[in-house]
């Protein structure tokens, strides 16, 4: 692989390549993808490490995330400053946990945070009241709602305290395989 | 004082102490393994590479090299695993619309593909190119017309094609290359060793990711809300379509736990169980009657060999596709006929479901393939010169009619039935993918292919066009005629199902008639490798015989006779093997009653810390 970009220094590439589970050249397509979103806004020259932050609008347009029930969270989740405004770092670490050669681990830690709509390090009730209303706009009535949400916690919930925490997460992603290949968007 | 400062990051000095003592590859995989932002990270990598460059006595030029070296040679890795993964962009694109469960199809049928040329080029290799070189055995008494290409006789009788075409001489070289035990050692080396570890291996994989990990309350609710979501789907009908399954699931999964406290009357239940009863005795009458018929067809011997006796008649050669036609045409209906049948049962359970129509099915198929290989290996070598062939030429008729059939079904099955649904009949909709009946047809085609291996060596080859073709038809007529199916609940359990169908029946099956066929029947003389002699495994007997002249082998032929050939040695090692299967279950007994009890101390533990605390 020759050096003939000139986006990066090699430093900055190594970095990356360090710190994701992406290589050079995917780093490189989703740096182009990236600024394909705002080339205005995007510089072509990172050396210098310039500070842009691409807005949450622009995130949520992308066509891998712009009908996915969870997209604002996504974009939350993975993004410094936690209202979805993306610099390239957040972009990158994004799509490398929701890429195929993460870790069940690191995939059920974000998970979790993504379906944590309170930020208070818990899923609750409400919480999962929230996630049921994103995944099923009409079809099921207010009752059928309260249920489900009971019957999950009922169902996952270890210690008994009424929520699920990180463990009792990570603990039913366990028995469920699918998880690693479900979770997991392709760009 | 730079590494003074960096140390004191609090909380993390454990862990970069952690990363500096692990090796180069491990650390970077722990490093990305983090679950923490991305600076905080490249903080955490940077920290780690300045301890190790601090403490590394050796000078600066090294270690950049060192990790030069190394991030070449990830670099390389990951060009080369790319360029091995063929059809990338359409496997992404079908996983975005359809989801992940039809996924599995597609990457089933793509391992298929892989097996079968890994297949044709052992066979090639080892058996066909020796033949084609060293002597060219085409004797062909017609020429090539275009029927042979569905029949496979004719022209393609004394070609390398078939059994027929090889001859079991030594090959005078250097070193001598023994036909007979060539092609002998590679259909074995191929049929046993390689199938039977990978398939074990893959399935015992499998089944330890899928299933042992079931312990505890298993239901519907939870998981299907927080981790069935597949977020790899991106076109906006297709998470429409999810949105509204999962909802039906949801629901379902509500209502059954409502009925689960209604408790069924005594009559209601043995009407349910006359009916399942009722069910199976018309399943296993449907499978056994096509027995019946098949074999009555087969040994008609109008049919079957007035072919043989007559040449040139394109007539008979013609009814020869008689067979295979009526196989496929069973194939075809009767599948239609079990799920009609299964609409009068009721399940408690639609897993269930799921389940017992696949073992019918696997029934119908299997019995259709025991009838075919019983009349193939008890009626056949009695009336046919040159056997063996006609057992190929009759599974290459099978596999193409079949292939033919499949094609019809994709034009007839999800074409027309889509136009159907759309536009004249509005409350059929349209046809949705079937998974299960798909995936059946391969493992069918697959056990066909697997059977015929000893007859037709060239045979993978038609597997692997006919697979090729396949997927992109498949593919084609998923995009333009069937939404993906509502029903699929673990599609990783099912795959593990499917890898169990294709290892215990087929595979088990294939490998007894093989080792029959290898072992009792007398090889056709005037065709073949084994000409003249009493069973092909002769061949390893007169090897035997011939090295025992040989000092510095005499051991190989030790083993062979004491060890190889005693029944006492079979016995002791499947005393092993069972002995060895009882000690792991007892284990993974044990680990799930632990993980019941750790389960009761968190609970135990956790309502301690509430009382202490109130």
């Amino acid at each position: 692989m020759g050096n003939k970009q000139t986006i990066f220094t090699s430093q900055q590439l190594d970095a990356y390549q360090d710190c994701t589970y992406f290589t050079r050249k995917e780093i490189l397509r989703l740096f182009h993808r990236y600024r394909d979103l705002a080339p205005q806004l995007v510089p072509l020259d990172y050396k210098n490490q310039p500070e842009v932050r691409l807005p949450y609008e622009l995130i949520g347009s992308m066509p891998e995330l712009k009908d996915n029930p969870f997209r604002q969270r996504i974009a939350e989740v993975f993004s410094e400053d936690g209202e979805g405004n993306m610099t390239l770092d957040d972009f990158l670490d994004m799509f490398s946990v929701l890429s195929e050669m993460a870790p069940r681990d690191l995939k059920a830690y974000y998970a979790f945070k993504i379906y944590d709509f309170n930020n208070d390090d818990f899923i609750c009730k409400s919480d999962l009241e929230k996630t049921l209303n994103k995944l099923t706009r009409n079809e099921l009535t207010e009752d059928e709602v309260r249920m489900v949400c009971e019957k999950v916690i009922d169902e996952a919930d270890l210690d008994n305290d009424g929520r699920l925490s990180l463990e009792d997460f990570q603990h039913m992603i366990m028995r469920a395989p699918d998880f690693l290949s479900t979770f997991h968007i392709r760009i | 004082e730079l590494t003074k400062d960096i140390l004191v990051i609090p909380g993390k000095s454990e862990l970069v102490s952690d990363l500096v003592n692990l090796s180069a590859g491990a650390r970077f995989q722990a490093i990305r393994s983090l679950p923490m932002s991305f600076n905080e990270r490249k903080t955490v990598r940077l920290t780690s590479f300045i301890i190790i460059h601090l403490c590394n006595i050796s000078d600066n030029d090294t270690f950049y090299l060192n990790l030069n070296l190394y991030l070449s040679q990830q670099e390389q890795s990951e060009l080369s695993r790319q360029h091995l993964i063929i059809w990338q962009d359409t496997l992404k694109e079908i996983g975005g619309r359809f989801g992940t469960s039809v996924l599995s199809y597609f990457l089933f049928l793509k391992w298929l593909l892989q097996f079968n040329l890994f297949s044709f080029i052992i066979n090639f290799c080892f058996i066909t190119i020796p033949q084609i070189v060293h002597a060219p055995n085409i004797s062909s008494t017609t020429g090539f017309r275009g029927l042979e290409l569905l029949t496979g006789v004719g022209y393609f009788n004394q070609t390398v094609l078939f059994y027929g075409g090889y001859n079991g001489e030594v090959i005078i070289s250097k070193p001598a290359y023994n036909m007979q035990l060539a092609y002998f050692f590679t259909i074995a080396a191929y049929l046993k060793d390689l199938v039977f570890f990978l398939l074990l291996l893959s399935m015992s994989r499998s089944f330890q990711k899928n299933f042992v990990l079931e312990t505890g309350p298993v239901s519907g609710g939870a998981w299907r809300l927080l981790c069935s979501w597949d977020f790899s789907v991106v076109n906006e009908k297709a998470i429409q379509y999810n949105k509204n399954n999962l909802a039906i699931q949801l629901k379902e999964s509500l209502s059954e736990r409502l009925q689960e406290k209604n408790k069924m009357s005594l009559s209601d239940r043995i009407k349910h169980l006359s009916l399942h009863l009722l069910a199976w005795l018309l399943s296993l009458g449907l499978a056994i009657g096509s027995g019946a018929g098949i074999y009555f067809l087969g040994t008609d011997p109008e049919l079957a060999f007035s072919f043989s006796h007559n040449p040139n008649n394109l007539r008979a050669e013609a009814s020869t596709l008689l067979l295979p036609v009526v196989v496929s045409l069973i194939n075809l209906i009767v599948p239609l006929l079990y799920s009609l049948i299964s609409k009068i049962e009721s399940y408690s359970n639609p897993r269930a479901k799921i389940y017992i129509s696949i073992i019918r099915n696997v029934i119908l198929k299997m019995s259709i393939l025991g009838i075919l290989c019983f009349y193939w290996l008890n009626f056949v070598p009695n009336s046919i010169s040159c056997w063996e062939s006609f057992v190929g030429q009759s599974v290459y008729r099978l596999l193409i009619i079949d292939f033919i059939f499949c094609l019809l079904g994709i034009f007839f099955g999800e074409f027309l039935r889509n136009v159907i649904g759309t536009m004249c009949i509005q409350s059929l909709g349209v046809p949705e993918f079937d998974i299960a009946r798909n995936v059946l047809d391969l493992i069918y085609a697959q056990t066909l292919a697997w059977i015929g291996i000893y007859f037709s060596p060239l045979l993978p080859v038609m597997q692997v066009l006919k697979l090729f073709i396949i997927f992109y038809l498949k593919k084609i007529s998923l995009s333009l005629n069937c939404q993906p199916p509502k029903h699929i609940g673990r599609a990783a359990q099912i795959q593990t199902v499917f890898i169990a169908i294709l290892f215990f029946p087929s595979f088990v099956g294939v490998l007894s008639m093989v080792a029959y066929t290898v072992w009792s029947l007398e090889p056709s003389n005037q065709c073949g490798p084994f000409q003249g002699l009493k069973t092909p495994f002769h061949t390893i007997f007169n090897w035997t015989a011939s090295i025992q002249n040989f000092p510095e082998s005499n051991w190989v032929w030790w083993i062979f006779e004491n060890i190889l050939r005693s029944e006492l040695f079979y016995y002791l090692i499947s005393l092993i093997v069972l002995v060895i299967t009882y000690f792991l279950w007892q284990i993974t007994q044990g680990r799930k009653q632990l993980i019941k009890t750790l389960r009761e101390q968190i609970v135990n533990v956790s309502a301690e810390i509430i009382r202490t605390t109130l």
